[in-house]
């Protein structure tokens, strides 16, 4: 016992604090993140606030140093199992240099109120690239975008009920199989 | 209370007008909700999701060998890329080695799906423009031949599912490899003859030129990818930009046009035809440089297929832009989120700022040339 605890302070110790080229660009620039295992082909992977996300973004896209300027995605990830998080996962490329960049905003599930949504602030001030992609993360995984100009369902209809890529969802109104002869659907 | 008419002008309301989603220019199911000014349209937006079919909610109730036969249906007029997208996010993932005989077959096959997406491009895009006769049948007689090879080749005539994780399904014979070779051969001038048909004639000039311009930086803020941008000065391609198979090893050019304050429909038009030849000039080097022996995959293909606990992204230019795959695992048999970046997607959410200010009738000039198709958009 007493020697598993010694092992394990001695990978704690060894564990140098690690920052990436873009963790520490942010930290030059006041904003906090904290590095993730990189992404296969040694991508980095950085997680922020969600308070932090839009400063850090405006920084990322307009520094000549980064400039990050192409939004390639925004995806919700549903990783209650493996983390017990919502993920809000953005994918940043440069039009011009080789940059790439992945960010996470992680919202803890046992924080989420009951009945409400995990909210993340909405990027579609800055991007109107990420119009289209909140509302489709909104409409599949249920992550709620703040202070989107649009926020409704994009793929399925809009009385649709639940977020059909969480791993919890059950499909309501099974459309194949449903018998009842009242059942629009 | 006085009753005299202040204005002579005729006072009209503007007019909300559904188009689509049976409009059949749109190629699928696209809806538009416009707001008309008289014949000039001040808002239009996209309403999506007709076509939506849960491509990612199988991606993680499906298992790997299952899903990679059912991705290619996303973008089902150039289904290779979307395969090799989801192929190269998995190989990454799974540190799995490609040999190079797959990757040659991968490049070669890639491009002539390009080729016979862009045909079928120009066929449909003359007929949205008016030319209902005569026309679309040149580029669908080429478009046939390069069908018939998939056909013989993977079976399928538009669902492939040929470029698997780790290599692709099946070696060409030689008498495919030869007539691929007579096709390319008489490709250029087939090209050439489309281009006197097109390229300079007046009522096409008419309809395309300076019409729906799309600026660099209004492009780059929607996530504009593919030819619709290198049209708008940007020579951002990712077979040269972020180089993947073998593509380092061929000579080709990616064409461009340097207009930062905006490309029009005819340029987005004459893009595709320069990217065709291009196309067909790297299946000739694919010809010859094709190894005759070797792997043909470096995964075993059968329904045990895991792939290594991770997260993963990797995208190809796919003949519309870029198109990504981001996967997570955590090595069982299904994946825990695949999530596509569609470049139909993205493309089509600038067509809101595209449209405005134009005439009803130009609607479907600019639509077409931006090269959008609906099951790619709504998965």
């Amino acid at each position: 016992m007493a020697e598993e605890k010694e092992k394990s302070i001695e990978k704690i110790v060894e564990a140098p604090p690690e920052i990436g080229r873009f963790g520490q660009f942010l930290k030059e620039h006041g904003i906090a993140s904290e590095k993730l295992p990189d992404a296969a082909g040694g991508i980095e992977v950085i997680s922020l606030d969600a308070k932090n996300l839009q400063s850090a973004l405006k920084i990322l896209r307009s520094s000549e140093e980064t400039k990050l300027d192409l939004l390639i995605t925004v995806s919700g990830v549903d990783s209650r199992q493996s983390g017990g998080t919502f993920d809000s996962v953005y994918h940043l490329w440069s039009y011009d240099n080789l940059n790439e960049l992945v960010i996470k905003v992680k919202i803890k599930a046992d924080e989420v109120e009951e009945d409400s949504l995990p909210a993340v602030p909405s990027i579609t001030n800055m991007w109107p690239a990420a119009n289209w992609h909140e509302r489709e993360t909104y409409d599949l995984v249920g992550i709620k975008y703040l202070g989107h100009p649009y926020p409704r369902r994009i793929l399925n209809p809009w009385d649709w009920d639940g977020h059909p890529l969480r791993h919890d969802y059950v499909q309501i109104v099974d459309a194949l199989n449903d018998k009842n002869p009242h059942s629009f659907r | 209370m006085s009753t005299e008419i202040k204005s002579t002008e005729l006072k009209t309301d503007e007019m909300i007008i559904n188009m689509g989603p049976q409009h059949p220019a749109t190629h699928g199911v696209l809806r538009m909700l416009l707001t008309l000014d008289g014949e000039f349209v001040k808002h239009a937006e996209p309403v999506i999701g007709h076509l939506h079919r849960a491509q990612e909610w199988q991606g993680q109730n499906r298992t790997w060998f299952q899903y990679q036969a059912l991705i290619d249906r996303v973008d089902y007029l150039s289904g290779m890329f979307t395969s090799w997208a989801m192929a190269r996010s998995c190989e990454v993932l799974d540190e799995c080695e490609v040999p190079e005989r797959a990757e040659y077959l991968r490049v070669m096959v890639s491009e002539m799906n390009r080729i016979s997406s862009h045909l079928l491009w120009l066929g449909t895009y003359l007929i949205d423009l008016g030319a209902m006769f005569g026309f679309p049948f040149y580029p669908f007689r080429e478009r046939e031949k390069l069908l018939d090879l998939f056909e013989e080749i993977a079976g399928q005539r538009m669902m492939f599912n040929y470029i698997r994780i780790g290599g692709v399904q099946r070696a060409p014979n030689d008498a495919w490899l030869k007539r691929l070779k007579a096709f390319t051969e008489e490709f250029e001038d087939r090209v050439d003859e489309y281009e006197a048909i097109v390229t300079e004639n007046p009522i096409f000039l008419k309809r395309t030129k300076e019409i729906g311009i799309l600026p660099l930086s209004l492009a780059k803020q929607y996530g504009v990818t593919g030819p619709s941008i290198r049209a708008s000065g940007t020579d951002m391609d990712l077979r040269k930009t972020k180089p993947y198979s073998v593509y380092p090893k061929l000579e080709f050019d990616v064409h461009w046009l340097d207009k930062p304050e905006g490309g029009d429909t005819w340029d987005r038009y004459i893009l595709r035809i320069r990217e065709m030849r291009e196309s067909n000039k790297i299946i000739k080097q694919c010809l010859d440089m094709l190894p005759t022996e070797g792997e043909l995959s470096g995964k075993k293909q059968n329904a045990g297929l895991r792939v290594k606990a991770g997260e993963a992204f990797s995208s190809v230019e796919s003949p519309r832009g870029i198109l990504g795959c981001y996967v997570i695992s955590d090595g069982k048999d299904k994946a825990i989120r695949f999530r596509w970046r569609n470049p139909s997607f993205c493309n089509l959410s600038v067509l809101s700022e595209l449209l405005v200010g134009s005439p009803i009738a130009d609607i479907m000039a600019i639509f077409g040339s931006v090269d959008v198709i609906l099951p790619d958009v709504d998965r």
